[in-house]
């Protein structure tokens, strides 16, 4: 278990912007957390980075506790954080070096190559870089082959379409070296792409948490019955809302079952479509932002 | 790590420590020239128009030193300060309202910089992020100004041994033409059968002549070297306390703001409670009145003695030195227990 939190829970007052936080993300594995602005995404982050102390509960990396035993945890991750400020009187390479220095280090030797890929001049001062180029450099430093744990909030902010697919696939390299990954978005396409979990976070509490595949098995099924009356069961079948005649379902299960129910209720019209997640994050949130 | 640390705040403070160490070198030396007008021209010039009027210099300097003057003589050491005495008068670029006002502006805007002011930029979340320990942060301030502050301290002695050097030896400007001896004169005025005497005038008596460079005209480079433990002291003190109030902060300019309020209302109370009597018992409440460089320049006890709080006898002897040093550690202290504990904000 690589991290791991227990009712991890962080309240400022009456308000309690993270409510019980109970997760686990394994080596090797890209975890990805869904949810709205204010929904206790980036307080979960920063409770995890040890920028914040819990009001109860806990989080741990790789068995250290990231408020009581900070350093070593962090040496365990690199971050990228959502607002991304840098130090604007260094160079691209000035940074990456005083970075570096502090995890007593060298840089990188395939330094340049991967600035190179990114399309980026890491020898032109920060102050002069657009917040696209920025982040580019934020991502050389993020993208470290020897964290044990990657955490990005919203990594795609400000990427251009071209690099947005990069960091995706520098995502997957991660993976495949074994790092695990833990980001938060809005953009389900890009959790959807990468994301071997996901979990849906509401009003600081995580309300859904399933691994990608079993989104992937699962159906969204809509139909228009030809009558109001009432409707046979299925199994794994599952009823989200119904309207008079439209009825919204989600399924799991064999999809010669389900065709076999659709031709006995005899619709006059019906969908079926991968559950994915813009049901899931629906059924949370409501419409997809 | 630390020592990464170090050098990157090195590295952004280099721009600001060579204009505030270039000022404070600079204003030595101008203060040099200054001093080297007022012993060596001015001073023998009004001793010589006091000769010639018959008035005593020390009354001369009652006139001028009362009322609103009181402030003058606060601003230059008090009434300990010998103004005919060269190193007297050269200590006093020491504790000049503008070297003071230049070494607060160094250290506030230094730490209230070193946190408050990471966490309003952003990028303190950026260096936390690092397997940094906030205790380490705290630390590598702390090691910064064990090398800022001495390079501070030897550009104002630096400074000084500069501008001694250029006015060296003081020469006292002759001006016995103007000088007269009166001899004792005896006058006797009739008028309408009442008659007057003056007799014995024998004022008009001539400064004691010094030789160029010799006793008070002496000028000891190394002693200004005492100074430099003051000043430190002084930055030391202020850096911790601001950089206390920066643990909690969350905004620059507000922590700015507190530190140079707070700066300023001590100045201001050690100033008036110099020149108004009721007014002194708070004077220790103050960093300025633990900031005495003239003593250590000068031979004299490095102690306080908090006599405004007792009638103006001694009450208990304190290094001035320890109080400052004390409370820049004691800032430190707090600085490292508040930021260890606290929450760091997102950046706006």
């Amino acid at each position: 278990m690589l991290l791991e939190t227990q009712a991890l829970t962080k309240r400022y007052g009456d308000f309690t912007a993270l409510d019980a936080l109970d997760m686990r993300i394994d080596q090797g594995e890209v975890f990805g957390l869904l949810g709205p602005n204010g929904a206790g995404k980036s307080t979960a982050l920063r409770l995890i980075l040890g920028f914040l102390k819990p009001t109860s509960g806990s989080s741990s990396i790789a068995g250290h506790d990231s408020w009581t035993d900070g350093v070593r945890a962090r040496k365990k991750i690199a971050y990228l954080p959502g607002e991304l400020r840098l130090y604007e009187n260094m160079t691209g390479r000035q940074l990456l070096d005083f970075l570096s220095g502090l995890r007593g280090r060298p840089v990188r030797t395939d330094l340049q190559k991967i600035a190179t890929h990114f399309d980026i001049d890491i020898d032109a001062p920060l102050a002069t870089m657009s917040s696209g180029m920025k982040r580019k450099v934020a991502l050389l430093l993020v993208l470290d082959p020897y964290a044990d744990l990657i955490i990005m909030d919203e990594p795609t902010n400000t990427l251009d379409p071209t690099m947005r697919e990069i960091l995706l696939d520098e995502v997957r390299q991660a993976r495949k070296r074994g790092q695990a990954v833990f980001f938060s978005s809005h953009v389900m396409s890009e959790v959807e792409a990468v994301c071997d979990r996901v979990g849906v976070i509401r009003k600081g509490k995580l309300v859904f948490s399933e691994k990608m595949n079993a989104l992937r098995t699962g159906r969204q099924v809509k139909i228009k019955l030809p009558s109001d009356g009432p409707v046979s069961e299925l199994d794994g079948l599952n009823l989200v809302w119904r309207r008079e005649r439209f009825l919204h379902l989600e399924y799991s299960g064999s999809l010669e079952n389900l065709m076999e129910w659709i031709a006995r209720v005899a619709p006059e019209d019906f969908s079926v479509e991968p559950m994915g997640l813009e049901g899931i994050y629906r059924k949370f949130h409501g419409e997809p932002q | 790590m630390t020592k990464t640390l170090v050098f990157k705040i090195l590295r952004d403070l280099r721009l600001v420590l060579f204009v505030t160490t270039t000022l404070l070198c600079l204003f030595q030396v101008f203060w040099a020239k200054i001093m080297e007008r007022i012993i060596a021209q001015l001073a023998p010039f009004f001793h010589g128009m006091a000769g010639y009027s018959g008035i005593d210099i020390s009354d001369m300097e009652k006139v001028v030193f009362d009322g609103p003057g009181k402030l003058m003589r606060t601003f230059i050491g008090g009434d300990s300060v010998d103004l005919n005495n060269a190193m007297d008068m050269f200590s006093v670029g020491y504790i000049h309202p503008l070297v003071q006002t230049i070494l607060c502006i160094w250290a506030i805007g230094r730490a209230a910089g070193a946190l408050a002011g990471e966490i309003d930029r952003g990028t303190m979340e950026l260096l936390l992020s690092q397997p940094v320990g906030r205790g380490a942060v705290i630390v590598a301030h702390l090691i910064v100004d064990l090398i800022t502050i001495p390079i501070i301290c030897l550009s104002l002695w630096l400074g000084s041994a500069i501008g001694c050097t250029l006015v060296a030896p003081l020469t006292l400007k002759d001006y016995d033409n103007m000088i007269q001896p009166m001899k004792p004169l005896q006058i006797e005025l009739g008028v309408a059968g009442l008659q007057f005497k003056v007799r014995d005038i024998s004022v008009g008596k001539s400064p004691p002549k010094i030789e160029a460079g010799k006793g008070k005209l002496e000028l000891r480079p190394m002693d200004f070297g005492g100074a430099m433990l003051a000043v430190a002291s002084l930055l030391f003190s202020i850096t911790g306390v601001t950089m206390a109030i920066s643990a909690f902060g969350r905004f620059r300019f507000r922590v700015l703001g507190i530190s140079v309020f707070l700066v300023l209302i001590m100045f201001l109370t050690n100033v008036i409670g110099q020149v108004w009597e009721p007014f002194s018992i708070l004077r220790p409440f103050t960093i300025f009145y633990y900031y005495q460089p003239q003593p250590l320049i000068l031979g004299k006890p490095w102690m306080v003695t908090f006599a405004e709080w007792n009638s103006g006898k001694p009450l208990v002897h304190v290094p001035f030195l320890l109080v400052l040093f004390g409370l820049g550690g004691f800032g430190y202290l707090i600085a490292g227990r508040i930021f260890s504990q606290r929450d760091i904000p997102a950046p706006i």
